[in-house]
């Protein structure tokens, strides 16, 4: 660990957004090590709304996958010195 | 058609066809060395035999290890199957069943007003690869939506323009799900119909594991 770069192990503020009927978090913002992936901030939504299925997009502009870096995420769609999460709570297929 | 309409999640077919070019040059900028998306061009007789322009976008000899395959300790702990260079000298080299090769095609449902995905896959030797080939290739995110809505999911029907089953993700929910991805908050705004594609493609790319690189959802490119 002590040979890691400072940027490596930086925090991510999560801002965690409802759209739709999606029911809105006591705890909207966290911080998160910007090293986790991405589908630890799902993983965390599922577990606060009990549910299994969720729709988790960023920017109004696409839906990362699970195995993206939140750090990655942060350089590339955060601003303000954090990264917009919206949720959805459903996702129909058919 | 007032200026004041919510925005319903669908898609014309003409942004769909301006929306295959953009994300094919964006794919192009980003991933030179992957297989890329190109537009096939087809003409079809409409109701009154006039024939109508159209055509569908595909992504053809995408190579993807089997997931046993993945998981299975290899001798180079830096081996990454998604960043493996795709020599083609070298895969025949190293030939073995679990070479999976997959094409995807983009298709646009002119009864959805939705892009649907269809896609197969094959082994090095041509062989088709069956659905429960295919699953151990799915994240598993994926095969358990796969298990919870088995036939509204994903599901083999005929390529509209190629005329032979292939397998494909259903479309209904798709203008629901993209209506929160583009409008998001704010459903009444005009969407970038220019990005759908790419944003759509966010999603359907995870379900069948084609690993969509962020930079595509980059504006600025």
């Amino acid at each position: 660990m002590a040979a890691e770069s400072p940027t490596s192990d930086r925090k991510v503020v999560v801002h965690l957004r409802a759209t739709g009927d999606a029911p809105i978090l006591k705890q909207a913002k966290f911080k998160i090590s910007g090293n986790d992936k991405f589908s630890k901030v799902i993983e965390f939504l599922r577990r606060q709304l009990h549910r299994d299925t969720l729709f988790v997009y960023v920017n109004s502009a696409f839906s990362p996958n699970p195995d993206e870096l939140v750090i990655d995420l942060y350089n590339n769609f955060g601003f303000d010195g954090k990264l917009v999460v919206n949720y959805a709570s459903s996702m129909a297929w058919g | 058609m007032g200026g004041h309409c919510l925005w319903d999640g669908t898609l014309s077919p003409n942004d769909f066809i301006a929306s295959a070019d953009d994300l094919t040059k964006k794919w192009m900028a980003i991933n030179p060395n992957l297989p890329q998306w190109t537009w096939i061009p087809c003409q079809r007789m409409d109701v009154s035999c006039n024939t109508q322009a159209e055509g569908y976008l595909a992504l053809e000899n995408m190579y993807q290890l089997s997931a046993s395959e993945v998981n299975a300790p290899t001798d180079d702990e830096n081996y990454s199957a998604e960043e493996a260079p795709f020599d083609n000298a070298t895969l025949i080299q190293s030939y073995n069943d679990d070479m999976h090769i997959y094409d995807f095609h983009i298709v646009y449902s002119f009864s959805y007003q939705v892009p649907v995905l269809y896609f197969r896959g094959y082994r090095c030797d041509g062989h088709p690869l069956h659905l429960c080939d295919i699953e151990k290739d799915l994240p598993p995110y994926s095969s358990k939506i796969r298990n919870e809505s088995k036939w509204t999911f994903m599901t083999q029907e005929e390529h509209p323009y190629l005329c032979c089953p292939w397998y494909t993700l259903h479309p209904c929910g798709t203008s629901d799900w993209m209506k929160l991805l583009l409008g998001g908050d704010l459903p009444s705004k005009n969407p970038d119909m220019l990005h759908y594609l790419s944003a759509w493609l966010s999603v359907v790319g995870q379900t069948v594991g084609l690993r969509i690189p962020l930079e595509l959802h980059d504006k600025s490119i």
